[in-house]
C-alpha cells in the first residue's frame, strides 16, 4: 500500500522546478525574437562600412558618423518646377522634423491628459442624464479607425486653413479632438477609488474641485502617467494624418513622414550610408519614449491607494 | 450640539425603488440614536440623507433651527465616520485629521492644538506621522473618529464604524465610542446591523425594515415591549421563540393553546385588558413569543410552575457560563429548522441534557408576547389604540361600564347590545364621568393613564401630569365605534378628508411688481428715496402653479410647488395623480371652489359638521359656531397651506 502511494506522488519542488525551466525557456525565446530587431537597428546605426545590406550581423567598423551626418544636412532642395517635390540630392532636415514632432507631441500630451482625466472623473463620479448613452456613444465612436474620417477632416482643416504650412496646428487639433474617447481606462481607475473618499472630503468641507485636486489627483498618479504615455505615443508615431496634412511641405513633416521619405527616396543601392542613417534616426526617435518611460515607470508600477479603506 | 428633526422623510430612487418610507423622528440634543435593521432596510440611506450625501425626495430635515434639505454636506456642521474608514491614503494621520480644519482656513496653531487634543483622546499621538497603510484596522478607525471629532460638529454620524473590526476590537471600540459620546456631549447617530451594538450604545434605537420604521424606543423598552414580531425577533440573542396558537377566554382566565401540541396554559384575564376581545374567542390565530430566558428547565421551577410545556430536546450549544438547549414542542419536530414549534431555552451550564429526551419546561407568562398572526403587530401593545368594552344602546342612550350617555343626534343607532370601541386618545380629562386613576406612566413622550371605571380598567392618553385618585373624564362622541356581530353600526367621524386631483402649471400674462434689485437700481439711477418712488409693475408672462382638486383649480405657493418638483422632477411631476388630505376643520365654505351638495348636518352636541357629497365621495366639514346651516349646493375651499399632498400611486407624502 505504502509503495503505491509513493509512486502516485511526485515531489512538489521537482514539479515546480520543471515548470519554471519550461517557462523560462519560452520567455528567453520570446525575448530574443522581440529584442532582435532593436539590436539589429542599433548595430546598423553604428556600422561604418558602406552599403545597404551586409551578410554578417556585427559591424566590422564601428562609427558614430551616421548620427553626426544625420544632423549635418540642412534644408531640402525643391525641384525647380515648384509644383511637386522631387528627390534630388539626398538632403533632409531631420532636426526640424524632430522639433516639429516633439512640439506637437508635447502640446497634445498636455491638452489630452487634462481632457481625458477631467472627462473620466466626470463620468466616474457625476450622475447626470444621458451619462450612459454618452459613454456608449463615445466607446463605439472610438472603435472606428480614425482613418475613416481622414478625408473629411482634411477638407475641413483645409477650409479653415490649417493644412500645409499651418499643419502643425492642424495636427494638434486632430490628435486632441478625439482625446476624450480614451476615457475608458482612466474611468475604470477612478471607479476603483472608493467614493467614500469623495464623500469624506465633501463632509470635511471640500467642494468638487478641492476633492478632485487634493484627494483624487494625488491618488491617480499611475493612470495619469499611463495617459501621458499614450497621449505622447499617438502623435509621436503618427504617419497617416501627418503625411496628408503636410503634403508637399517637407519643412512641416514629422519624423514618421520624414523617415518614410528617407528610405523611399534614398534608393538603398544608390546611396552608400542611407540605410545606416535611417537606423540612426530610428534610434533617436525611440529615445524620448524610452526616457519618458524610465522617468515615469516608478509611479506607473506603484499603487498608492493602500490603507485608504478596508481592503 | 443640536436637535434634529426628520419629518415624513422619503427616499425614492429614479427607478421607483422606495428606500425610506415616511421616516418621522425628533432627536434631542446629546442623544445617542442607533439605526438598526437588516441589510437593505434603509438605515444607511437615512444617515446619508442626514449627512447630505443623498438627496431627500420628500419631507423636511431640520438640524438646530435650520431646514437643511438643500444644504451641502460641508455647511450642515456634521461629521461622519465611514464603515471603510475612508482615510486619505496619501496623507499622514496628522494631515488626515487636520484636512477639514485646513479647508476651513483655521489658524495653524489652532489646527495643531485640536489635532493633538483629538489624538490624545483617541490614543494615536504616536502615529501622527504615519500613513494609513502602516496602521491596523482599529487604529485607522480611530483616525477616522479623530477626523470627525476634531471639527467639533453639531452631529456625529457613524455608518457601521465597527463592522470591519474583529470581535475583540469591536467590543473595545464600542466602549470607547460610548465614552467619547459622554465626553463630547454631541448628538450621535449610529448605524449598525448588529443589535448588540445597538442595545449597548443607544439611548434610543430605531428599528427599521424594508424602508419602514418599525419601532423607536429605548433599548430596554424594545426588549420588553416589542411592537411587532419583527422587532421581537430582531432584538435579543438568541432570537425570541415564536409559537402558533389560539387564546380562549373562559371566565376570568384565558387559556393559551399551542398549535401542534396538546399543551395548554392558563393566565388571568387581567393580562389582556389592552387586547381586542375578538382575539380571545379560541379561533383567531396568534403568535406567542417567549424569550429563551423566560422558559426554564430547572427542576424546582418546573415543579412549582403551573404553566408547563413538553419539549423534546434536539441539541445544545454550550457557551461556557450557560447552555442553549434546542428542542421542539412538537414531538415529531426535529428542533433544527426555524419552525413555529422550535424552542430555544437558556439553561445553566451544570446540567447535562441528552438529545432525544422529552422534558418539561416552565413558562414565565408574566413576560409573554402576543402578536397577530397576519399583521404580526403586538396584540398586547404598550399603548393600546382602543378600549374594547361591552355596551348596549336603548332609546338613544349608550350604556357601558355602569355609565349612561345620551347619544348626540349625529349618532343614529337602533336598540342593541354590542361592542364599544373608544380610542384611548378620545378620553379627555374634564367632564362629568368620574374615574379612578390607578397608574400613570410616560410612554414615548405621552402619559398613559390606567383608569378604573365600573370595575374595569380602561386606558387614556394625555399630555398632562395626573396624580392617582379620582378625576373627571369625558368621551369624544364623534370618535366612537359600535360593533354588533362584528359589523360597524356606528362609525366614527372620519378624521381625514381626502380629495383626488392633479398638479399643473400655466403661463399667464400678469402685472408683476419689480424685484428688489431692479427697484434698488432704479432708485440709485434716479437718486430718489424709496418712500417717494412708487413700486412699478410690469406686464410679464409668468408661470403659475395650480392644484386641481376634484376638478377645481386652486393657486399654490411657489414653495409648495418647488417641493413637488424636487421630489418628482419636472418631467414627471405634472402627469401624476395626487391625493390631497386635510381634517374637517381645514375646509371652509366659500363663494367659489369645489362644487358639493350638502346632504345633512351631523350634530355631536359640542360640534356640528356638514355632511357634503363631492361626486360619490362623502366628506364632513366643520361648521363654525353660530354660522347658518348650509343646504343644497355649496362650494368648498380647503386651506391650501394645511393640505397634505400625497403622490397617489407611490404613496409618497410630498407636503
Amino acid at each position: 500500500m505504502a509503495t503505491k502511494t509513493k509512486k502516485k506522488y511526485r515531489s512538489k519542488k521537482a514539479v515546480e522546478r520543471g515548470t519554471n525551466i519550461a517557462i523560462y525557456i519560452i520567455l528567453v525565446i520570446i525575448s530574443v525574437v522581440w529584442l532582435f530587431p532593436y539590436l539589429f537597428l542599433i548595430l546598423q546605426s553604428l556600422r561604418g562600412e558602406p552599403g545597404a545590406t551586409t551578410n554578417y550581423f556585427f559591424p566590422k567598423q564601428w562609427t558614430f558618423g551616421n548620427y553626426i551626418r544625420l544632423f549635418q544636412n540642412k534644408g531640402i532642395k525643391m525641384a525647380n518646377d515648384g509644383s511637386t517635390f522631387v528627390a534630388t540630392t539626398g538632403q533632409y532636415n531631420f532636426l526640424r522634423w524632430y522639433g516639429n514632432t516633439l512640439l506637437i507631441a508635447i502640446v497634445v500630451t498636455v491638452v489630452q491628459t487634462v481632457i481625458v482625466v477631467a472627462t473620466s472623473y466626470a463620468l466616474s463620479r457625476l450622475r447626470f442624464r444621458m451619462r450612459k448613452p454618452l459613454m456608449n456613444l463615445m466607446l463605439i465612436l472610438g472603435m472606428f479607425p480614425g482613418i475613416m474620417s481622414m478625408t473629411a477632416l482634411y477638407f475641413l482643416l483645409e477650409l479653415i486653413g490649417l493644412t500645409q504650412k499651418m499643419s502643425i496646428l492642424g495636427l494638434i487639433l486632430v490628435y486632441v479632438g478625439s482625446s476624450c474617447m480614451g476615457y475608458y481606462v482612466c474611468k475604470g481607475f477612478f471607479d476603483t477609488i472608493p467614493r467614500s473618499l469623495d464623500e469624506a472630503a465633501r463632509i470635511d468641507g471640500a467642494n468638487r474641485q478641492t476633492v478632485f485636486f487634493k484627494v483624487i489627483l494625488p491618488l491617480s498618479k499611475p493612470i495619469i502617467i499611463y495617459t501621458i504615455l499614450t497621449a505622447f505615443l499617438g502623435p509621436w508615431g503618427d504617419y497617416m494624418f501627418a503625411s496628408l496634412l503636410t503634403m508637399g511641405q517637407p519643412d512641416y513633416w514629422n519624423v514618421a513622414v520624414g523617415l518614410r521619405d528617407m528610405i523611399q527616396r534614398e534608393s538603398l543601392a544608390n546611396w552608400q550610408d542611407g540605410f545606416q542613417r535611417f537606423c540612426a534616426a530610428a534610434v533617436i526617435v525611440s529615445l524620448p519614449i524610452t526616457i519618458l518611460f524610465f522617468i515615469l515607470q516608478r509611479y506607473y508600477v506603484e499603487g498608492v491607494t493602500g490603507g485608504s479603506v478596508k481592503g | 450640539m443640536a436637535n434634529l428633526s426628520l419629518k415624513h422623510i422619503y427616499k425614492v430612487y429614479p427607478n421607483g425603488v422606495k428606500a425610506v418610507n415616511d421616516f418621522t423622528m425628533d432627536i434631542e440634543d446629546k442623544e445617542f440614536i442607533v439605526f438598526v435593521g437588516p441589510s437593505g432596510c434603509g438605515k444607511s440611506t437615512t444617515l446619508r440623507m442626514i449627512a447630505g450625501l443623498e438627496d431627500i425626495t420628500a419631507g423636511e430635515l431640520t438640524i438646530g433651527d435650520l431646514v437643511v434639505n438643500d444644504m451641502e454636506p460641508k455647511d450642515r456642521d456634521i461629521a461622519m465616520v465611514f464603515q471603510n474608514y475612508a482615510l486619505y491614503p496619501h496623507m499622514t494621520v496628522y494631515e488626515n485629521i487636520a484636512f477639514g480644519l485646513k479647508l476651513r482656513k483655521m489658524p495653524r496653531e489652532e489646527v495643531n492644538r485640536r489635532v493633538l487634543e483629538a489624538a490624545e483622546i483617541l490614543g494615536i499621538t504616536d502615529y501622527l506621522g504615519r500613513k494609513p497603510k502602516e496602521m491596523s484596522g482599529g487604529q485607522r478607525q480611530r483616525v477616522s473618529l479623530g477626523r470627525a471629532i476634531v471639527r467639533e460638529p453639531k452631529v456625529m454620524l457613524l455608518d457601521e464604524p465597527l463592522s470591519n473590526l474583529d470581535a475583540k476590537l469591536r467590543t473595545q471600540m464600542r466602549t470607547e465610542i460610548a465614552k467619547l459620546h459622554n465626553k463630547l456631549g454631541t448628538t450621535f447617530i449610529y448605524v449598525t446591523h448588529d443589535q448588540i451594538e445597538a442595545m449597548t450604545m443607544g439611548t434610543r434605537i430605531v428599528v427599521m425594515k424594508d424602508g419602514y420604521v418599525q419601532q423607536i424606543d429605548t433599548p430596554k423598552n424594545l426588549y420588553n415591549y416589542p411592537g411587532n414580531k419583527f422587532v421581537a425577533g430582531f432584538i435579543g440573542t438568541p432570537q425570541m421563540n415564536f409559537f402558533e396558537g389560539t387564546l380562549k377566554k373562559t371566565g376570568d382566565n384565558v387559556e393559551i393553546a399551542f398549535k401542534n401540541t396538546d399543551s395548554r396554559v392558563t393566565v388571568p384575564y387581567s393580562y389582556f385588558y389592552k387586547t381586542r376581545p375578538s382575539y380571545l374567542n379560541g379561533k383567531a390565530e396568534v403568535i406567542i413569543g417567549l424569550r429563551a430566558e423566560d422558559l426554564s428547565l430547572d427542576r424546582d421551577e418546573v415543579e412549582k410552575s403551573n404553566a408547563k410545556i413538553k419539549v423534546k430536546i434536539s441539541h445544545k450549544e454550550e457557551l461556557g457560563n450557560e447552555t442553549l438547549v434546542y428542542g421542539d414542542i412538537n414531538m415529531e419536530g426535529d428542533g433544527f429548522g426555524d419552525s413555529p414549534t422550535r424552542v430555544i431555552i437558556k439553561s445553566t451550564a451544570e446540567v447535562e441534557y441528552v438529545p432525544g429526551d422529552v422534558v418539561e419546561a416552565a413558562l414565565n407568562l408574566d413576560r409573554v408576547h402576543l402578536f397577530d398572526s397576519k399583521t404580526e403587530v403586538s396584540i398586547l401593545p404598550r399603548v393600546p389604540e382602543f378600549n374594547y368594552l361591552d355596551c348596549s344602546v336603548k332609546g338613544g342612550v349608550l350604556s357601558f361600564l355602569g355609565q349612561n350617555l345620551k347619544l348626540p343626534s349625529a349618532i343614529q343607532c337602533e336598540d342593541c347590545t354590542g361592542e364599544l370601541l373608544i380610542p384611548t386618545n378620545a378620553i379627555k380629562l374634564g367632564g362629568t364621568i368620574a374615574a379612578n386613576v390607578i397608574s400613570s406612566e410616560t410612554v414615548c413622550g405621552q402619559k398613559l393613564l390606567a383608569l378604573e371605571l365600573g370595575g374595569r380598567r380602561i386606558y387614556a392618553t394625555t399630555d398632562q401630569d395626573v396624580t392617582e385618585g379620582f378625576v373627571n373624564i369625558s368621551i369624544d362622541m364623534k370618535r366612537l365605534t359600535i360593533l354588533k356581530d362584528d359589523e360597524e353600526i356606528v362609525q366614527p367621524l372620519p378624521e381625514i378628508v381626502s380629495f383626488d386631483g392633479s398638479f399643473k402649471k400655466i403661463k399667464v400674462v400678469d402685472d408683476v411688481p419689480e424685484t428688489e434689485e431692479e427697484r434698488a437700481k432704479r432708485l440709485a439711477k434716479k437718486n430718489a428715496s424709496p418712500e417717494e418712488e412708487p413700486v412699478l409693475t410690469k406686464r410679464k408672462k409668468v408661470v403659475r402653479f395650480l392644484l386641481n382638486i376634484e376638478g377645481t383649480d386652486f393657486p399654490v405657493s411657489e414653495e409648495i410647488a418647488q417641493k413637488l418638483i424636487t421630489a418628482l422632477t419636472v418631467k414627471r411631476v405634472f402627469d401624476k395623480a395626487y391625493r390631497y388630505e386635510c381634517t374637517p376643520y381645514d375646509i371652509k365654505f366659500a363663494d367659489a371652489g369645489i362644487e358639493a351638495e350638502c346632504v345633512g348636518i351631523a350634530d355631536y352636541g359640542a360640534e356640528k359638521f356638514a355632511k357634503c357629497k363631492v361626486g360619490e365621495k362623502e366628506i364632513y366639514v366643520k361648521l363654525c359656531d353660530g354660522a347658518p346651516e348650509p343646504a343644497g349646493k355649496v362650494y368648498l375651499a380647503p386651506e391650501i397651506e394645511k393640505l397634505s399632498i400625497i403622490q397617489a400611486d407611490m404613496d409618497i407624502r410630498l407636503v
